[in-house]
């Protein structure tokens, strides 16, 4: 081990995060996003880095709380939401009372960031539209998500933000599973496949908080705030390699490919004794060094194989494929990834570049020593909900690391604290709110 | 009351594509050296470039990134590849080899005048090689060192193993929830483990930035691609810890709110949403089911089946619940919403001509992101980093080049200027 990798792991041990100062400290979000999961996502990056996240909730609670796949739910909130339910305030409102209304306002006056998926206009009408409220606030910076996005020609299309529409939008599922064979009618699978994890929402969330980052920094520098308008449909499409490059210079449009690539072979999983495994080997010198671990040798030579070109022409990926497979499927996933290794340790350069790695099933991915050594994943036993196994936040970050502090809390659970505490509200109207049903 | 659509009156002026060039970026100031090669590490630096950093992209001499050869087909167009032009926007290349003393040298002294380094060499490389962060923060406290690898600087498997995107898709259970329930795990066909991660190194990055903005300190910060996409697989963690089962991969029926997901029309496909309540009962009603649940796929699938994917989103939008049409790159490229909003956008390249691009994805009213210029060859912008930048002469730079210190292009397609010369 290198004095590098030591001094690296002492200090961005996730362990050592706690005292240290966090990057966003001082900065206040409000999240209105009832039933959004992208919204959910962006205060959470925000929320992890140190922000203090506010969010709000309809009484009764976020409607994303009753999302329960599998049918699953811990003291009646679904599992969705529990995953990405951590470092946040938990506060009611009722947005059709009056008094509901003008507290929206007043929390949000008190924020640097809102981040929101309500319509403009019916946060304009409960009064926290971004119109009225950066008379009060100029530095106010308000992430408005949406599936479309704000302007447009498409903007005022009547949908309710979903994953699978940014998804369908994005060009992602597009290329990704198994083209169609010619037969009537196609199998199911033989259709754009949507990612099966909220990869939309997901990157929608990150885009937004990305957007959010980039517009504190220019506040710091100017003092203004802004609008960051992040359309769900278009944050997966910046995932989408080169579709308008390819469109532009060729005048082609990728299609679906299974687990072949237009671009580089090998890039693909394999199948072996113990499931599948990804093998990588596409630039010349590697596809050498792989022909030599598995024992072909002779295959570097091939004019079917022997340059990129080749090598992706759909006939040959699948002639290699078969040819990779009579190797593979004698070896379990471990030995491949030791024959690559043993073979690529002793060399460097583009040589060297034969990658593999095991098609993991999440159980094996949560046992896998690197992940948890590395403090990847967190079991907290979170008040009222129990024990939870939760991802932590990816970054080992020496001077301000992010850090999990706490999960999810029932609605409204931390009203006085920040009605009273943040907002300063006196007792009797806090009380007196709570009466009325605003809060 | 204010009147009706005023923040779309509003947006529509705020985000106009036709004054974008004209407005401040937010990330103006900010200088970041790429030693990078392929996704990872590019894309990380491309996105902080969109928004107004000035990014110098330092690749090997003469063959440079290899993600130069990494060509659709085979294709390369004015000589480079229509896969490398996404990711390398707004950058200088300079080409400068960081294995000599000379070259070092160089390289340290523009970390100096720099703000972050991102890099996604094989972990420990840049300190083996005398230029790795703890060597920089020698020479400049505030530098933001961004170290993205596939399974992290420290740990089990830090020594040298290497990843690529499907590393990340396959190690992290992201393609064993992908797919379909009769069929093999699948693995996106584009780059989502390298994106990703790319991401969220960059907003590490400006949030390491903020923070130096208090404190004067930079910081190590180190991303594993695969831990990225572990973060983003939402409930499959919980889902395992408290059943000890695996998530299943559903197909295209999304498991939260079904029977929300794809489904084929007659002329192609379309994705129907249902997300709350009142949407499933819209659907409901539109395809005459009955009972309290949700509909079933396979009614939506009949549903869907007889229509065209206009006619099912027509159909929708009257009636109260969400769908959209499952687009591709054909018709990102021909769509005028998209251009409209300049996330399809057409960049005016001195070298290269017209290019057509994604424009950046977050939409900034004040300071918005925008695609200045596209890709170049191989050390196509070494005078000007090396001689305006760093005062060399230009005898000085002659003798770093007979010595292969910094270079130019090698003569391949990928990394070589069009043969037609410059655009007219």
């Amino acid at each position: 081990m290198s004095g590098f990798t030591e001094w690296a792991g002492r200090a961005t041990h996730p362990e050592s995060a706690a005292g240290k100062p966090e990057a966003l400290s001082g900065i206040r979000v409000l999240e209105y996003c009832p039933g959004h999961f992208g919204g959910m996502v962006a205060a959470s990056i925000l929320g992890e880095f140190g922000a203090d996240v506010v969010k709000v909730e309809p009484p009764g609670g976020d409607p994303l709380r009753r999302v329960a796949p599998e049918g699953v739910l811990v003291e009646g909130t679904g599992l969705p939401f529990l995953s990405e339910a951590r470092n946040r305030r938990y506060v009611t409102l009722s947005a059709g009372h009056p008094e509901g209304r003008a507290l929206l306002r007043r929390l949000a006056a008190a924020s640097d960031v809102v981040v929101t998926s309500e319509a403009p206009d019916r946060l304009e009408e409960n009064g926290a539209g971004y119109l009225s409220l950066r008379r009060e606030r100029p530095d106010l910076v308000y992430l408005y998500l949406s599936a479309y996005g704000s302007f447009g020609p498409d903007a005022a299309r009547p949908v309710l933000d979903s994953d699978i529409l940014c998804q369908a939008l994005s060009g992602g599922p597009f290329i990704v599973g198994e083209p169609e064979t010619g037969e009537s009618p196609p199998a199911p699978h033989q259709a754009p496949t949507r990612l099966g994890n909220w990869h939309g929402w997901f990157s929608q969330g990150l885009w937004g908080a990305f957007g959010v980052l980039a517009a504190l920094r220019f506040r710091e520098e100017t003092g203004k705030g802004q609008v960051v308008d992040m359309a769900g449909a278009e944050a997966m499409m910046m995932f989408a390699d080169y579709n308008i490059t390819w469109m532009h210079t060729a005048g082609k449009a990728r299609g679906r490919l299974g687990n072949y690539d237009p671009a580089v072979f090998p890039y693909t999983y394999i199948r072996c004794r113990d499931g599948y495994t990804f093998i990588a080997a596409y630039n010349d010198e590697a596809f050498e060094s792989l022909m030599q671990i598995i024992g072909r040798p002779e295959l570097a030579r091939d004019p079917r194989f022997s340059n990129p070109a080749g090598r992706v022409r759909i006939e040959n990926e699948r002639a290699l494929l078969a040819v990779l497979e009579e190797w593979s499927g004698k070896l379990s996933a471990d030995e491949i990834l030791a024959a690559v290794e043993e073979h690529t340790s002793k060399k460097s350069g583009p040589g060297a570049a034969v990658v593999t790695g095991r098609v993991n099933r999440p159980l094996e991915t949560l046992s896998e020593r690197n992940w948890q050594e590395r403090g990847c994943f967190l079991r907290p036993a979170i008040p009222g909900y129990g024990e939870l196994s939760l991802a932590a936040p990816p970054w080992k970050m020496s001077g301000t690391p992010p850090r999990w502090k706490s999960g999810c809390r029932p609605p409204g659970a931390d009203n006085r604290d920040v009605y009273a505490g943040t907002l300063g509200m006196p007792e009797e109207e806090y009380v007196r709110l709570g009466a009325l049903g605003a809060i | 009351m204010p009147c009706e659509g005023s923040f779309r009156d509003f947006a529509q002026k705020a985000f106009d594509p036709a004054e974008v060039a004209s407005k401040p970026q937010a990330l103006a100031g900010v200088r970041v050296l790429e030693v990078a090669t392929r996704i990872f590490g590019p894309a990380t630096a491309d996105y902080l470039g969109l928004f107004g950093a000035e990014v110098i992209k330092v690749e090997l001499p003469y063959r440079g990134d290899l993600m130069r050869y990494v060509a659709p087909e085979g294709f390369f167009w004015k000589e480079i590849s229509p896969a490398f032009l996404p990711l390398n926007r707004n950058k200088l290349h300079v080409g400068l080899d960081l294995h000599p003393a000379e070259g070092k040298d160089l390289f340290l002294r523009l970390a100096e005048m720099s703000d972050v380094v991102v890099e996604n060499l094989r972990a420990g490389t840049m300190d083996e090689w005398g230029v790795g962060y703890l060597q920089l923060r020698e020479r400049n406290r505030g530098i933001v060192y961004a170290a993205n690898s596939g399974f992290g600087q420290w740990g089990p498997c830090s020594e040298g193993r290497a990843s690529y995107d499907a590393t990340a898709q396959a190690v992290s259970g992201f393609s064993a929830i992908t797919g379909f329930p009769d069929q093999p795990p699948m693995k996106a066909g584009f780059w989502v483990g390298d994106y990703t991660a790319a991401l969220m190194s960059a907003i590490a990055i400006l949030a390491a930035l903020s923070a130096r903005r208090r404190t004067g300190q930079g910081q190590l910060l180190d991303l594993s691609q695969a831990e990225a996409m572990i973060r983003a697989l939402d409930w499959t963690w919980p889902f395992a810890g408290r059943t000890g089962k695996d998530r299943r991969r559903y197909g295209n029926v999304d498991p939260s709110y079904p029977p929300s997901g794809i489904y084929r029309c007659r002329d192609g496909f379309v994705a129907v949403s249902a997300r709350d309540g009142g949407e499933r009962a819209c659907l409901a009603r539109v395809l005459r089911t009955d009972g309290d649940g949700a509909p079933a796929a396979e009614a939506v699938a009949g549903f869907a089946g007889e229509r065209t994917v206009a006619e099912v989103v027509r159909i929708a939008e009257a009636e109260g619940f969400s769908a959209a049409p499952v687009r591709g790159g054909r018709e990102h490229y021909l769509d005028p919403h998209l251009r409209a909003r300049g996330t399809v956008c057409s960049v005016e390249d001195p070298l290269y001509g017209r290019v057509d691009e994604y424009g950046p994805a977050p939409k900034l009213s004040e300071s918005p992101g925008r695609v200045k210029w596209c890709a170049k060859p191989v050390g196509w912008h070494n005078e000007r980093v090396f001689g305006e930048l760093l005062g060399l002469s230009a005898e000085e730079m002659e003798h770093l080049a007979r010595k292969k210190v910094i270079g130019k292009w090698a003569d391949l397609p990928g990394a070589r200027p069009p043969k037609e010369g410059i655009a007219g």
